[in-house]
Order: C-alpha cells, then sequence, then structure tokens
C-alpha cells in the first residue's frame, strides 16, 4: 500500500469510529440548566449609541441600564438608574436623581458623569439613536452639579424628551476613554465589547458579529435578585437564519425561544408540537403602505383613497388599525374620480418591497392582485432597506409606493404620526410619503412644545383626523407579535419597547 | 513547471484586477449607502451627509477607487460600516469555516464521482448505468434547501442522529484558534471530543452541498471512462489478458479523468456560491451569510472584501488543478 491509501485509509477507520457511538446512542439534545438559547436576531455590532434598532435593545436591556426604562404592555415609564425627575414649569429644565450605589460590570460607582458622558456620546457620535435629541439639546447643556444630578436644558420646549429618555444607555465613561483611538469616543471598540452596569454581563471573548453573544448573570446588579432567584444564569443568543431551521430547533429544543416574525404554519406548527408554545402579544409596531404623495397620480387624492380602498385589510391579517376599509367597489368610484380630474391612473405604479421581509411581498402581491380587477396596474420591484431608505433622501428618488414598519422605541405620538407627517422631517425615511398640510404641521408643532399632555391629545386627535382624511399611506395593521418559546420558559414578560428582549424577568424551569 | 505555475499567477493577476473594477462599480453605482441606515429612524438630512462625509462616501466615486485600491494593495480591506471591525478580520473568522465546508464537500464529491461515473460506464446502459444516469439528474436538479431540509428532518428530527444547525454544540468549548479549520484544530489541541462533535455537524451541510458536485463529476467522469473503453489500447490490454479490475481502475481511470479534473476547478466556484444557501439553513458561520448581510445592508467594503479573497481562492485552486493535471497525465505535463 502506498502512502496516500494508508492515510485515506486511516481517515476512513478515523471517521467510523467517530461516529459509531453516535448512531448507537441517539443525538438526544439536552438543555442546560440555568442556560437559555434565543435564536432571535443579534444587531449589526454591540454599541447601543451607534445602532438603534430592534435587535439591538434585546442586547442592550441585558447589558446596559438607563434612566428610565419602559415596562409591561401598554408600556409604562418607570424609575430605573434615575430614582425621579423634576421638570421645570416652562418645560426646558429636566433634573434626574440617580440611585446611589448601583454599580458597573467592573466595579466602580455609576455617577453623574457617567450619564453626562454617555449623552454627549450619543450627541457627538450622531447616529441612531440621537435623532429624538440633536433638534432640542446641545451637548453643553448636558452636566451634573453633583455627583448624583443630572441635568438637561433644552432649546425650545420638546414635550417627548422625557419619553425619549431611555433611548439612551449608560456606559462606563472610564472604560471608553481608555479604548478612544482617533478622537472615535471608543465606537470601534465598543462595537465588539461592553461597558455597561445590567443586569447581564457580555463575554467578549466569545462575541462573533450577527452570530453569537454570551451574556452572564451579573449577581452586583442594583434591582438585585431576591425577585427572581429563577433567572437564567447564563444567556445565549444565537440567531436562526432560517424559519424551518428556527422552527425545528425550537421543537428539538436547542433554542428556547424564537424571533416575532413567524409565517402562519410555523405558528400552527408550534401550536400542535408539545414541549412548546406561542407568545402573542399586541405590539405598537405599524405596517404601513407608503405612497409618494409627490408623484402624479398619487399626488391626487382620489387616487389614494383608491389605492386605500383596495387594499384587503381582513384578509392579511387579524387586526386592521383604522381608517380605510375593504371595499373594491368603493375604489373603483375613487379611481374614477382621480381619472376624471386628470391624474394619470393608467401609468404603472412602482411598488417596493424588501425581498427578504417575506410579509412585505405578500402585502404588495395581495393589493396587485385587487388593483388589476379595477384597472390598476402596480409593479413588484425586489429592494433593500439599505436602498430604499437611501432613496428615500428625495422626493423625485422616492419610490411610487414602499413597504415597511414603524416600531416603537420611545412610546409618544412623536414616534408615529410626528415623525411620519410633520413636513419638517422631510428627507428622512419616516415622512418618505412627503406629505405636506399645513394644518397638520402648526398641530403637531404645537402638540410637541406644550408639556401637558392633557393639553396635547387633542392636538394629536385633530392632527390624525386631518391625515386620515387626506390619506397620504395605507395604514394595514397594528402587529401582533408572535413568538414560539419552550415550555421551560415562564413569566416571559413583553413590552412593545424592547419586544419582550429583556431576559431579568423570565423564570427558567429546570 | 515554475514557468508555468509564475505565467499563470502573473495571468491571474489582471483578471483579478478586471474583478476588483467590476465589482467596486457595480457595488457602487447603486444609490444605496450605509449612511442613512446608520443614522437610524429619527435622523436629519444634515445627520446623514455627515455620516455620508465621515466615511468618504461623498467623495467622487474615481477617487474612492484609487483610495481602495492602494489599502487592497496593502491587504487592507477597510473597515465594515457596521461591525465596525476590520473586514480582514471577519473574513479570517469566517473563511476557514466555509473553507472546511466546501473542501469536505468537494473531497465527498470527488471521491464518490469519480467510481461511481466509472462503474456506470463499465456497466453501459445497464442497471447501474440507468440508476446513476436518474441519481445524477436529480442531483443537479433537485434544490438545495429542500434537500437540506428533508435531512434535516430524517438525520435530525426523526433518528437524532446528528445535529440539526451550527458547527459545534453550543454547550462545547471551541478548541484553541490556529487554523480555523475546526477539524484540524481539535485535533491539534487533543480534543476528540471537539473533532467529533464537528464531524457530526459537518456532515448534514456537506451532504447537501456535494450533491450537485458529485452528479457533475460522476458523469463527466462516466462519459470520460465511456470514450477511452473504445481506444485500441484498451482492447490490447485485454487481448494480452490484463486483469479486468487493473485495467479499468489503473489504466482506463488515468486516461479518462481530465475532463472530471477540470469540472472540480470550475465546480469549487459554485460550490462557495452554493455555500450561501446552506450556511443559511444549517446556521453554518461562515462567509456566505455574512457576505449576504452585507449585500443587503450595502456595507460595500466587505462586498469588495470577500470577492477578492474569494477571487484569489477561486484562481488558486484552477491553478492547483492545472497541476494535478500534469500529475496524473504526463502528455499534459511536457506543456507545463
Amino acid at each position: 500500500m502506498t502512502f496516500w491509501s494508508k492515510l485515506a485509509g486511516a481517515v476512513a477507520i478515523a471517521a467510523a469510529v467517530s461516529l459509531t457511538p453516535q448512531i448507537l446512542t441517539p443525538y438526544a439534545y439536552a438543555a442546560q440548566p440555568g442556560t437559555l438559547v434565543t435564536g432571535d436576531n443579534l444587531p449589526a455590532n454591540l454599541d447601543p449609541h451607534q445602532i438603534f434598532d430592534v435587535p439591538m435593545q434585546l442586547y442592550s436591556l441585558n447589558e446596559y441600564d438607563n434612566l428610565y426604562r419602559y415596562e409591561g404592555n401598554p408600556p409604562e415609564l418607570k424609575p430605573w438608574l434615575a430614582e425621579s425627575y423634576t421638570v421645570s414649569p416652562d418645560g426646558l429644565t429636566y433634573e434626574f436623581k440617580l440611585r446611589h450605589g448601583a454599580k458597573f460590570h467592573d466595579g466602580s460607582e455609576i455617577t453623574a458623569d457617567d450619564v453626562v458622558y454617555s449623552f454627549k456620546r450619543v450627541l457627538a457620535l450622531g447616529k441612531g439613536p440621537s435623532g429624538a435629541f440633536k433638534p432640542v439639546l446641545k451637548p453643553d447643556n448636558v452636566t451634573a452639579p453633583d455627583k448624583y444630578t443630572v441635568k438637561f436644558v433644552l432649546d425650545h420646549a420638546y414635550a417627548p424628551f422625557l419619553s425619549a429618555v431611555p433611548i439612551v444607555m449608560v456606559v462606563n465613561q472610564k472604560i471608553l476613554k481608555a479604548h478612544e483611538k482617533n478622537n472615535d469616543w471608543g465606537a470601534a471598540w465598543l462595537g465588539s465589547n461592553g461597558a455597561g452596569s445590567g443586569a447581564y454581563i457580555l463575554d467578549a471573548s466569545t462575541y462573533r458579529p450577527l452570530e453569537r453573544v454570551d451574556l452572564k448573570q451579573n449577581p452586583a446588579h442594583f434591582k438585585g435578585w431576591s425577585d427572581n432567584p429563577q433567572a437564567p444564569k447564563e444567556v445565549q443568543i444565537i440567531p436562526t437564519r432560517e424559519t424551518s431551521t428556527r422552527v425545528l430547533a425550537l421543537l428539538k429544543g436547542s433554542v428556547d425561544m424564537t424571533d416575532s416574525y413567524l409565517p402562519t404554519d410555523q405558528v400552527e406548527r408550534i401550536q400542535k408540537a408539545k414541549g412548546v408554545h406561542i407568545e402573542k402579544h399586541t405590539s405598537m409596531r405599524v405596517f404601513v403602505l407608503r405612497m409618494n404623495n409627490t408623484k402624479p397620480p398619487l399626488d391626487n387624492i382620489n387616487m389614494r383613497k383608491c389605492l386605500a380602498h383596495a387594499f384587503n385589510y381582513d384578509g392579511f391579517i387579524t387586526e386592521i388599525l383604522k381608517g380605510y376599509d375593504y371595499d373594491l367597489k368603493k375604489a373603483k368610484a375613487f379611481c374614477d374620480k382621480a381619472k376624471a380630474e386628470g391624474a394619470p391612473t393608467t401609468r404603472p405604479i412602482e411598488i417596493h418591497i424588501q425581498s427578504q421581509l417575506e410579509q412585505t411581498n405578500q402585502a404588495a402581491q395581495l393589493l396587485q392582485s385587487d388593483l388589476s380587477q379595477i384597472g390598476i396596474n402596480l409593479k413588484i420591484v425586489s429592494d433593500t432597506w439599505a436602498n430604499i431608505t437611501t432613496n428615500t433622501a428625495k422626493a423625485d428618488t422616492t419610490p411610487d409606493m414602499w413597504v415597511h414598519w414603524v416600531s416603537t422605541y420611545f412610546v409618544d405620538p412623536e414616534n408615529w404620526v410626528g415623525q411620519m407627517y410633520d413636513s419638517q422631517f422631510h428627507g428622512t425615511w419616516k415622512a418618505s410619503s412627503w406629505y405636506k398640510n399645513p394644518k397638520v404641521d402648526e398641530l403637531l408643532r404645537k402638540a410637541r412644545s406644550v408639556t401637558d399632555q392633557k393639553e396635547r391629545q387633542p392636538l394629536y386627535e385633530e392632527a390624525t383626523r386631518l391625515i386620515v382624511a387626506d390619506s397620504p399611506d395605507i395604514w394595514v395593521y397594528n402587529t401582533v407579535e408572535l413568538r414560539g418559546v419552550t415550555d421551560r420558559v415562564k413569566d416571559f414578560r413583553f413590552s412593545p419597547v424592547g419586544s419582550g428582549g429583556e431576559m431579568r424577568w423570565i423564570k427558567l424551569a429546570n | 513547471m515554475l514557468r508555468f505555475i509564475l505565467r499563470r499567477v502573473l495571468l491571474a493577476i489582471p483578471s483579478l484586477f478586471g474583478l476588483l473594477v467590476l465589482t467596486f462599480f457595480l457595488v457602487r453605482v447603486v444609490p444605496a449607502d450605509p449612511a442613512t441606515a446608520l443614522a437610524g429612524e429619527n435622523a436629519t438630512p444634515a445627520q446623514i451627509a455627515a455620516i455620508r462625509h465621515e466615511y468618504g462616501f461623498d467623495q467622487p466615486l474615481y477617487k474612492q477607487f484609487v483610495v481602495y485600491l492602494g489599502q487592497v494593495a496593502r491587504f487592507d480591506f477597510g473597515e465594515s460600516a457596521y461591525s465596525r471591525r476590520p473586514v480582514s478580520l471577519d473574513i479570517k473568522q469566517r473563511l476557514p469555516a466555509t473553507l472546511e465546508l466546501t473542501i469536505t464537500s468537494l473531497l465527498l464529491g470527488t471521491f464518490l464521482g469519480i467510481p461511481l461515473g466509472t462503474i456506470a460506464a463499465v456497466y453501459h446502459n445497464r442497471w447501474p448505468d440507468i440508476t446513476l444516469r436518474i441519481l445524477s439528474v436529480a442531483g443537479v436538479a433537485i434544490a438545495a434547501f429542500w434537500f437540506a431540509i428533508e435531512l434535516q428532518l430524517l438525520f435530525s428530527m426523526e433518528l437524532d442522529w446528528l445535529p440539526l444547525r451550527g458547527r459545534l454544540s453550543s454547550s462545547m468549548d471551541a478548541p484553541p484558534l490556529v487554523t480555523g479549520f475546526m477539524l484540524i484544530d481539535s485535533l491539534l489541541a487533543g480534543r476528540w471530543d471537539a473533532f467529533t462533535d464537528t464531524l457530526h455537524h459537518l456532515i448534514l451541510p456537506a451532504m447537501t452541498l456535494s450533491l450537485g458536485g458529485l452528479a457533475t463529476i460522476a458523469r463527466f467522469t462516466r462519459a470520460g471512462v465511456l470514450e477511452t473503453l473504445q481506444r485500441d489500447f484498451v482492447t490490447y490490454a485485454r487481448a494480452q489478458g490484463v486483469p479486468s479490475r487493473v485495467l479499468i481502475w489503473k489504466y482506463v481511470l488515468k486516461n479518462s479523468i481530465v475532463a472530471a479534473l477540470t469540472q472540480i476547478g470550475l465546480l469549487f466556484g459554485g460550490l462557495i456560491a452554493g455555500a450561501v444557501v446552506v450556511e443559511t439553513i444549517f446556521d453554518w458561520p461562515g462567509i456566505g451569510f455574512y457576505t449576504v448581510q452585507a449585500i443587503l445592508t450595502a456595507d460595500y467594503k466587505v462586498i469588495l472584501g470577500v470577492t477578492v479573497v474569494i477571487g484569489v481562492i477561486y484562481a488558486a485552486v484552477n491553478i492547483l488543478v492545472d497541476l494535478i493535471h500534469g500529475l496524473v497525465d504526463p502528455r499534459l505535463r511536457e506543456q507545463l
């Protein structure tokens, strides 16, 4: 025998030997006591001041603490690192009193300086979470009068400020300063590391972007653990990419939780299986089909109403937000009216979908089939989030229509109606229907500057009425989040902010 | 021989440069860039412009290209706009996983495909040949994602023999990183448990990925062997009383395998592309899923970095295949 055939033989024997015990004893997966594995998605990096999306909340609500925190459904603002706050009568000055003795993971105490640093860092980086603060807050106006007081002076009264405070996670100033490079505020470093104080501690050595995050319980967390001794000792976030694998892994018990975008057939499959169940929670994530209100024929109100009535809301999903009903006759009447007014209704209308999110495609196909019955030609264009958001910066590059969700980042009408329909936000993707109604602008701006919630409410209601009458978009539904979990996960606590990503409340049965 | 290698490497440089130009402008001609996505939910146009400036997206395209070219020449692929990590680090961490998977699939396809193709040719138009023909058409036609899910259902869910997803059980510590090839690293560390665990995780994805290649290699081998069997030297050898087994497996196969070998080189590119699907279904932590994510988010430094690295590997594999040609067939050696 030659060397090579000997080697081949050796490899074959090694393979056979290594496989044999496996075939004799089943590859049964035993869930590890105290370890919770979730297959939900990870953010693009781990810096909560750079990335601001739903996957980030799954990580940041565990690794970090904020001054106030949303809990429950409907979400309520609860004191967290701050014990209380005061606001001046003119609505310009906010003071937060920090709790004493709360510690970062490295053992140092969290002081007002760290909070000031965190807000300044958010403003300086100018990424995701900064949008809510940039228009009203200058970095120099965040100060620490003493070790446990943080003071904010706003440029002008801005009612949603308090609701937006939980967006900013408090980071450890000392650690970040040690990792700064070229004045980057430690941005490159924090993308792969942790500098928090939260209920769980990141193990940076096993971190793989978009693939794996390991978190260990923080025994010294300021909240303590006496209220929940059964909380997971370890949390592994290992995203599953393919829906089918995701559900199989849940049924097998190798993950304890899936994401919340499961299609109906998989939900039914989980409901029928043993040892797993569906956590169903009403969220505040709104599904919208946008229309570019500046492009003919969509600049015609009757054309827009025609499209709004042509969408089969009931056929698409259970819960409808409000506004329009599915009525093809009504739709046709509006389309005819638009045509009579000279709108080019026969021009093919392009709707851009997000190719990796099947629901956006399904919604577009449903609308397409109904519209074809009344003679409107809808073309579906596959697109990506990055491409769409780049194109929506200008009215003439914004597609005729496109499909997306608006999630909950802070609980204030500003998160939805304010940022979607005030024309001062034109150029941002949230305001990408290019809707402009001076009366609505006035109402929304007033609502933003009045600090009394009772006074704000009627302003938003009036603005919403006007917007619905103008039919700038097609509002489809308020998302119901359906998540598969194993039966050993008890007390799953859901809040629309963070989509139930806070792990400290979960009781893990062994 | 050395001259041959040198010539092939020099020839590869312009094609790699062409690849770089093409990819750069294709990726950048699309108006998307990561600035808007990075700016997040409530960003103002000014904020987006600031981020665009920070990353140099506001520079003319040709200037961006020159800067990029300079970086690539120094093997620096820049930083991912999202993960903020050097692209070369991300590639270094993920590429070995993809190579481990593709090489295993290629070996599986080669070492099963060549004997199967030979047997089919020897039993020309009899049942082994017909069976193989049906299987190889199916092998090319079957969608990888469907086959993968069927394998998962059978071997992982029903029989419980093999793991469903991943590269290593989540409860097991990874062996120290040396080559990035988990099988090799675990052997180097003397971690038999990690070795077998990795091997189990490798079986289903490798089976899925090898399917199309196996069918192609088998068909090309069959065609080559059939042709060689008609040649005079075979008739002569038979007349001389050379045992059939020796004749087929030693002389005929050696004379017929060149076409199949060429296919192996070409298949390698297809396997890396196919790895995207397989890696997604089996959560295999390779370069495929990482690249798809980069395409969806217009993270163009990642797209370019991966394209260049895979281009280099593809060129290298094909040079290697040409060298193997020479080893197998002395007549080709003279041309080297």
